[in-house]
């Protein structure tokens, strides 16, 4: 361990980032819901859905998984859609990093463990803030995981009762817990170029590039364009 | 179509675990190689919430007019109130409210 205490993980954290992950956790129960009746109107088992929930703990690959769930498993296909979807989490445990790298090696990777989008996106917003504490990843994370496996218990138990979910707006839930993370914190001007090009780069590779890949693409040519451009102005020193 | 047999639902799982998990501790690993300079921290901040504007942009684009009003009004009550509740509750009710209209007209 270094002796500059960047982070650390107590209980009263963990206890704060998971109530302020609950009213998003709020929704993943519905979400979780949704997965669990299309889980069962693929004709996937109850324990199978759940398994997925517990373990693999992302609903864009599980609901993808889904329509390549007959025999003979297309494992190799479902092997790629998955990498593709994923390659996003590659880039958000790296945002992390700085914040990670005083721990050990295990305990670092002990943390991502529940890393997924939301959690991901508020914690780091909390460490930009300068919040230290990694109880508000954790807990947070927590939150999700155990509202996702309730959700998808309650969509294989009680079967057929949303099998529309857009109709009652629930697809748009995680877009609007993003679109709130990036303008609800006062954004900064020199954020500006970075997100255009990646705006536009997404954009670009959502059209003609193998589906999922727009994530990536996006998030590296805003980091990249953040290194390019010069910084003047705006009050940032300049090194 | 017939369901697949046990052990390739379990292969299967497994895989997508090893891959769902794989992907996030991959890039701390990457990370751990590359010296924390203040380059890299310029590139790792923007890129950070450059991901979430990836996310969202074909969304927005290539969403339908529910998925574009839903945006509008999360947007302006993040902007002004800043309640992550009243933003999303009002995003999903706007993007319901849209979808409802369509299918009543």
């Amino acid at each position: 361990m270094s002796r500059d205490s960047e982070a650390w993980l107590d209980a009263p954290g963990t206890w704060r980032g998971l109530v302020m992950m609950l009213p998003v956790a709020a929704f993943t129960v519905a979400f979780g819901l949704a997965f669990g009746v299309a889980a069962v109107h693929h004709g996937l088992a109850d324990w199978e859905a759940m398994l997925l929930s517990t373990l693999v703990f992302s609903a864009p690959s599980q609901f993808a998984a889904l329509d390549m769930w007959h025999s003979p498993m297309p494992l190799l296909a479902l092997a790629t859609v998955t990498v593709a979807i994923h390659t996003r989490h590659m880039l958000m445990s790296a945002a992390l990093y700085p914040w990670l790298h005083s721990l050990g090696r295990g305990r670092q990777f002990a943390m991502v463990l529940l890393m997924s989008d939301s959690n991901w996106a508020m914690a780091l917003g909390q460490y930009h803030r300068g919040e230290r504490n990694l109880g508000i990843l954790l807990g947070s994370g927590i939150a999700l995981w155990g509202a996702w496996i309730l959700g998808t218990l309650v969509g294989v138990t009680f079967g057929g009762g949303i099998d529309q979910p857009e109709r009652y707006g629930l697809d748009v839930i995680m877009f609007c817990f993003f679109l709130m993370m990036l303008f609800g914190g006062r954004p900064r001007l020199v954020m500006a170029m970075p997100w255009l090009a990646a705006a536009l780069a997404a954009l670009a590779a959502y059209r003609w590039l193998p589906p999922y890949l727009h994530i990536m693409v996006g998030g590296l040519a805003g980091g990249m364009v953040a290194v390019v451009i010069p910084r003047h102005g705006a009050g940032e020193p300049a090194r | 179509m017939s369901s697949p047999p046990l052990w390739q639902a379990l292969l299967a799982i497994g895989l997508l675990a090893v891959i769902a998990y794989g992907s996030r501790v991959l890039g701390l690993l990457v990370m751990s190689k590359v010296p924390l300079g203040p380059k890299v921290q310029r590139f790792v901040d923007a890129m950070s919430t450059s991901v979430l504007i990836a996310i969202v942009a074909p969304l927005i684009v290539y969403g339908d007019g529910g998925a574009r009003l839903a945006a509008l009004a999360t947007t302006l009550v993040a902007i002004l109130w800043r309640s992550p509740l009243l933003a999303i509750g009002l995003g999903m009710m706007a993007a319901a409210a849209w979808r409802w209209w369509l299918q009543a007209a």
